[in-house]
């Protein structure tokens, strides 16, 4: 805990970031209760209110079903949150172990199989993985996360694996292995720690991109379904319209491009924290 | 030289071999049902036994792999649910539209970012290179769909100045038929043609740009301060040059290296933007028929437009590889 409030301090912006995103989160939770137009969050609809500026009563204006943009955009951040939180620890859970044993056993048939493997699916483009996954298991929340994992988890297979060999060759290591370590007890107790630094700048990063990818997901189709909320699909719900009404699609972007910068901020802010501590040793 | 490229196009053939399978995998093996995209929704008994027969699902999934592959090889990837045309020659004629766009954003991209990465680290500090560096910082956070409307409101909605969408103006949609618009209107001499495709690529490919350029930055940032980090370039540090001098004879060819390999990795995100920026200004490419059958479910050309992106990509990736090495023959074999 002291250690986290120590990184908030390295920087003003990793402050910010915190806040920022601590502060969405909560407010996406909360808006149901606060807001007085929680209904529009399960699709109901007011015509006479239809497209009206951002005003007093509508800080973020209405779109072309009368509902209350601030309300919609807050709440969309739930979706964003699950998929960021979703595909990181779904990454991890596959990759890390992937690349451990592979790191373990390197130089192996194993490690060769194992990552010759992983390396095909690094072989697509960014996001057509995602897409060609999504379109087959069809187009929902759970189904973006999962699409978005299968094709990420090769880089956190790659960073254990990396670690890995370093590490278990290093002196400490090889006395525990000549005391008798197991291969388990080795990766469990002297090479997964190693690497969670590693995992927390990458994972942090990464949250970023995956929210814009599964925003982007769900702006072709592919992801997030009505009534559910997300900013991708606010934006393509807005597209009919947009040229007039910009406001309907602006500030769920806005928001999306807020969050994915606080993500990568914290990630390069994590990535200098440690830097910074493995200096002072 | 030789044995480093066939060294490089075997690993090439096998991940593509890769790719396939796993695009397979994906296709027939995950518990989607590939069949209700084939015939649509609520299917007769009948419909779903024919579907099934026509895709081979019939078949042991060996043999069906085993088709696939052969197929493939020939250039048959089925025939388009949407158009009825095959789906090899939809991918054909929209193949250049596509690559038109991301080779002038990547020429751009670089052509932009690399200058920018300098200016940051002679002004180090100062202002410009904060302001530099959160630019590419938050382009490289810009949903691309989003950024490519806010393009719109601004310079069609309010200004005025281009055009909404499109490849070309109505009057010359003839010249689509084939081919890059703008080499051929170059070829034919057709000032008017090439300043109405100029007017049309020009948000794409800023919307484009704009997302790309920040990984440009970044890059060539972080490999000049390796390079001034090195002996020779404290050396001439010590007999006076300015860091621009020695970045402008000698540093710059040595940071080229690290900002090549990310040449295939730009590539990959620009196809992966497509999607999103073709089907927005209505760019009539790859992207723009990707999701057109995504949205209509229509499968094999999702599968088609797959199998050709991820192709161009270790294509890419495999002229990187072999430009490294000429860049810089140090390479290890």
């Amino acid at each position: 805990m002291k250690s986290f409030f120590n990184f908030l301090y390295l920087k003003k912006s990793n402050l910010i970031a915190v806040l920022f995103l601590v502060l969405i989160f909560f407010l996406s939770f909360l808006v149901p209760f606060l807001s007085p137009y929680s209904d529009d969050i399960h699709g109901a609809v007011f015509f006479e209110n239809k497209n009206h500026l951002p005003s007093i009563s509508h800080w973020f204006g209405t779109d072309s079903a009368g509902r209350d943009v601030f309300t919609l955009t807050v709440y969309g951040a739930m979706s964003s949150f699950k998929v960021a939180f979703g595909v990181v620890f779904l990454s991890v859970l596959i990759g890390v172990p992937v690349g451990l044993i592979a790191g373990a056993s390197s130089g192996s048939k194993t490690d060769e199989a194992l990552m010759r493997i992983t390396d095909g699916f690094l072989a697509f483009p960014p996001i057509v993985l995602p897409i060609i996954i999504t379109t087959v298991l069809g187009p929902s929340l759970n189904n973006v996360i999962i699409g978005i994992a299968i094709s990420w988890f090769p880089w956190y297979a790659r960073i254990s694996r990396s670690q890995a060999i370093i590490i278990k060759s290093s002196d400490y290591v090889m006395v525990s292995k000549s005391l008798g370590a197991s291969k388990f007890h080795i990766i469990k107790n002297h090479i997964f720690p190693n690497i969670v630094n590693s995992l927390f700048i990458q994972g942090s990063i990464d949250a970023g991109y995956a929210i814009l990818t599964a925003a982007g997901l769900s702006f072709i189709g592919l992801g997030v379904q009505p009534p559910d909320v997300e900013w991708g699909l606010l934006i393509n719900t807005a597209r009919s319209q947009f040229l007039n009404n910009w406001w309907v699609m602006f500030f769920p972007g806005l928001f999306l491009v807020l969050s994915v910068v606080s993500f990568n901020i914290i990630g390069d802010g994590l990535r200098e924290y440690y830097n910074r501590k493995w200096d002072r040793i | 030289m030789i044995r480093y490229i066939l060294k490089k196009a075997f690993l090439m053939v096998s991940v593509f071999f890769v790719v396939v399978s796993v695009t397979f995998f994906i296709a027939h093996i995950l518990p989607g049902d590939p069949i209700s995209l084939w015939v649509g929704e609520h299917p007769t008994k009948e419909q779903i036994k024919t579907a099934q027969k026509e895709l081979g699902f019939d078949q042991p999934k060996t043999i069906q792999f085993y088709r696939f592959i052969k197929n493939l090889l020939k250039g048959d990837m089925g025939v388009s649910l949407r158009t009825r045309q095959p789906v090899i020659e939809e991918l054909r004629v929209r193949f250049l539209a596509t690559q038109e766009l991301v080779t002038i954003s990547m020429f751009f991209a670089l052509s932009i970012g690399f200058p920018l990465a300098v200016i940051t680290i002679l002004k180090e500090g100062k202002a410009i290179d904060t302001l530099i560096r959160v630019l590419g910082y938050v382009g490289m956070s810009f949903p691309v769909f989003w950024l490519g409307m806010l393009l719109q409101v601004v310079f069609f909605g309010l200004l005025g100045w281009l055009p909404l969408q499109g490849r070309l103006s109505g009057d010359f949609s003839s010249a689509i038929s084939s081919g890059s618009v703008f080499i051929n209107s170059v070829l034919s001499g057709d000032w008017n043609l090439l300043l109405d495709a100029i007017m049309h690529a020009t948000l794409p490919v800023l919307t484009m740009t704009i997302c790309i350029t920040g990984i440009v930055i970044r890059t060539s940032r972080s490999a000049l301060v390796n390079t001034m980090n090195e002996p020779y370039f404290l050396t001439y540090k010590s007999f006076g040059f300015t860091d621009f001098e020695i970045i402008k004879k000698s540093s710059y060819k040595n940071t080229l290296v690290p900002v090549s390999t990310i040449l295939g990795l730009l590539y990959g995100m620009m196809l992966g933007g497509t999607f999103f920026i073709e089907s927005i200004f209505d760019w009539p490419g790859l992207g723009h028929f990707g999701v057109l059958s995504i949205t209509t479910g229509d499968f094999p050309s999702i599968i088609g437009v797959t199998i050709l992106y991820s192709t161009s990509y270790i294509l890419i990736n495999f002229i990187v590889d072999v430009l490294y090495f000429i860049i810089d023959p140090r390479t290890k074999i």
